[in-house]
């Protein structure tokens, strides 16, 4: 039964031209927005490589100077495009991807977490996610606002049920009737990025991005469903089918394009942050107190660099100075991301009124675009700053030092150079993003739950006469 | 077969249906005969669960509408006033697409053809779009799909309305085969000539009740005409 209703309405779908035409134009848009985001990627990743190859020999190459003088000039980190980037580049285009790595601060290129960016701030930038989050709704609203409504109006909802089918069964005739549509429009393209993804880079078969695409696919499969269910209660209930298009389209606004914005106002009222400008400033109150305290314990001076600071202290002051400051930074830099993962926590939470926060979350995670995986990204560069900044005040330490008042004369060279290594990163595996995503993931599935019971509620409520 | 006991149905202060009272037994045709807004179609509507008795009760093959809703509509086939079809889809389409419903399986299309053509659509026909079909051809999709659904009991409500006199006639012939092989039938007509010429009863419905019950010995010796005119004036 639910089969013969659902190959019927995808006959009428195609018939009407609704499918054809407004999901030509939506798997128009997809393939588009991933080829692009392929050649994207392509050019993307070759030219990371190149500069993160050449900004290396560039620090191998550097004439024989003092160390710290090199810790000054320092080296620069390039994010590697994860692969699924070509699906949802995430936060990636409002970051950067370029940490410059040198000598006494973090860098704080991580303050502006773009990860909510409304959905209209993102209607410049073709993704395919973006796509399926915000239009995929949309076209779901164009094959299927009508789907009880107009059959009321015609009366072959009436004709159906004297035949003796219940309204369940007609309601899921009709959710399986818009899944199989839906699939024949994505289910290629799905196919296309999976090869694109998969093996698109020419390498061996990236089996983490495989499975990434995974469960990609099934958010999606989910959010997707959560729409389907959402517009088959309204289109039960509605009075007309222009009042179940009116209702919907007037809810497609409100919960793709401005829940994203008041969620984003609601996170930041709950979980407040504090601007670029408070954080810095406390960050270096609180450095300059601890520096302070360890130059007078080790060194009995009062201010950082003093003058009183016989030069063949110089490199160890470097030392003291720098890991003095380390759990500083540390401290102020896990608190202030830790509260970007809570105002990231209450959008998803929100995710139950609008899934479209639930799902974009979900998909940055598993695509590897999102700010946990940046927060990873982050902390490898600043361990490998680290590792610059304590090789070259060893080094200083060793060789510098002992020249007394001819410390600033020391010069190194491409041996020391070369003892720092490249910097390398593997981004974490698919299992640690589904760790990330439980919370999404589960606020997904309680929407569509929820959304399912609505249906059923809706289909019984209604009379049909 | 077709039972309804004191049944009564109110729109507010419209009473449409007036403690009505029939029973169709298998082998027979029980045509009620009415001006508009006697209650026909409200009674019919009972008999499919798409409304509430206020009172009284419907049963049929001995089970209560009410409490067998989905279970009673699978003994009765139903053709409306306004068959609703498709437009997008052919005749045939259709018609394969509501007997499937209404029996579980996928009809071979020659028999699908074949039960088209008994009701008077040819095979040209019957692949053009429904959009493109006249009311009195889209009637002739209902019965098809009613015949396709092979059931004990009919409820009809003005099936002939659009159809031709000629295909009025072959209409009836069909109801007349359908009685002579046990089915029990209710139909609904405005039409004193259609009910007098395929009713083996007749009962006149006029607001809400039913005021004359008619069997077929009854039917032999009695003036109709004036039977129904009285009533209608009355
Ligand atoms: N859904 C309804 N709401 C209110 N009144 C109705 C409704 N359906 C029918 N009626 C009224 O009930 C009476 C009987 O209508 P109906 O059964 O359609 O008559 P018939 O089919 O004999 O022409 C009429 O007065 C009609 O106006
Ligand atoms: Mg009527």
């Amino acid at each position: 039964m639910v089969r013969t209703i659902a190959a019927k309405d995808l006959t009428t779908m195609f018939r009407d031209g609704r499918l054809p035409w407004a999901g030509g134009v939506v798997l128009a848009l997809v393939v588009t927005a991933v080829t692009v985001g392929w050649q994207r990627q392509r050019e993307i990743a070759s030219e990371r490589a190149a500069a993160q190859a050449l900004d290396y020999d560039d620090w191998v190459a550097q004439p024989e100077r003092h160390p710290h003088n090199a810790a000054h000039q320092g080296m620069h980190v390039f994010k590697p495009d994860p692969p699924l980037a070509i699906v949802d580049p995430g936060i990636d285009p409002y970051v950067g991807s370029t940490i410059w790595l040198r000598a006494h601060r973090q860098s704080e290129l991580m303050f502006m977490p773009a990860q909510d960016a409304t959905g209209l701030q993102r209607f410049g930038e073709l993704s395919a996610a973006w796509v399926l989050q915000v239009l995929g709704p949309l076209l779901i609203i164009v094959l299927g606002f009508d789907a009880f409504a107009a059959e009321r109006e015609l009366g072959t909802l009436r004709q159906t049920l004297s035949l003796g089918i219940s309204s369940k069964q007609i309601l899921w005739g009709k959710a399986l009737g818009q899944f199989w549509g839906l699939g024949l429009l994505l289910g290629p393209a799905a196919a296309g990025a999976a090869i694109v993804v998969v093996a698109g880079r020419g390498e061996a078969i990236d089996v983490d991005a495989a499975a990434r695409l995974g469960w990609l696919g099934l958010g999606y499969a989910i959010y997707l469903a959560i729409a389907v269910f959402a517009v088959l209660t309204v289109s039960a209930l509605g009075r007309s089918s222009r009042v179940a298009l009116v209702t919907l389209l007037g809810l497609w606004i409100g919960t793709t394009l401005l829940a994203p914005r008041v969620a984003s106002d609601l996170s930041r009222t709950w979980k407040p942050s504090p601007s670029r400008l408070t954080f810095n400033a406390d960050l270096g109150a609180e450095m300059g107190r601890m520096q302070e305290q360890a130059w007078m314990a080790n060194f009995g001076v009062a201010t950082q660099w003093s003058p009183d600071l016989p030069l063949d202290k110089w490199g160890v002051a470097l030392q003291v100075d720098d890991h003095a400051g380390y759990s500083v930074m540390d401290r102020h830099f896990a608190r202030l991301w830790d509260t970007f993962g809570e105002q990231q926590r209450v959008q998803e939470w929100l995710g139950l009124a609008a899934p479209v926060l639930a799902v974009r979350a979900f998909s940055m995670a598993i695509s590897g675009t999102d700010f946990a995986h940046y927060r990873t990204f982050s902390l490898a560069a600043e361990r490998h700053r680290r590792v610059l900044q304590d090789l070259m005040s060893e080094d200083l330490v060793e060789r510098a030092d002992p020249r007394g008042t001819g410390h600033f004369d020391y010069r190194a060279g491409a041996d020391l150079w070369r003892r720092m290594p490249p910097f390398t990163y593997a981004p974490p595996p698919v299992s640690w993003a589904l760790r990330n995503s439980g919370r999404s993931l589960a606020v997904l599935i309680a929407g569509l739950l929820l959304s399912m019971a609505a249906a059923h509620v809706a289909v019984g409520a209604r009379r049909t006469v | 077969m077709l039972e309804a006991k004191h049944l009564s149905k109110h729109f507010g202060a419209t009473a449409a249906l007036d403690d009505v009272n029939l029973r169709v037994d298998p082998g027979e045709i029980y045509c009620l005969l009415g001006a508009n807004g006697a209650g026909k179609t409200t009674l019919i509507n009972v008999f499919l669960n798409f409304l509430d008795p206020t009172e009284g009760e419907a049963r049929i093959n001995g089970l209560d509408v009410t409490q067998h809703a989905i279970e009673t509509k699978r003994h009765v086939a139903y053709i409306p006033e306004q068959v609703m079809l498709y437009g997008v889809l052919s005749g045939l389409e259709n018609l394969r697409y509501f007997a499937a419903l209404a029996t579980g399986r996928h009809a071979p299309r020659a028999h699908l053809l074949v039960l088209l053509s008994d009701v008077g659509l040819d095979e040209a026909a019957a692949l053009r779009r429904v959009s493109t079909y006249s009311k009195g051809m889209r009637q002739k999709v209902g019965i098809a799909i009613a015949m396709a659904k092979r059931t004990r009991a009919l409820l009809l409500d003005e099936p002939t309305s659009g159809l031709d006199p000629k295909a009025a006639n072959e209409f009836s012939q069909l109801l007349r085969r359908a009685k002579d092989d046990g089915v029990a039938v209710l139909t609904t007509t405005h039409d004193l000539f259609h009910a007098k010429q395929t009713g083996t009863r007749i009962g006149i419905m006029k607001r809400g009740r039913i005021v004359a019950d008619l069997s077929s010995e009854a039917l032999s010796h009695t003036d109709l005409e004036a039977l129904y005119l009285q009533h209608m004036q009355g």
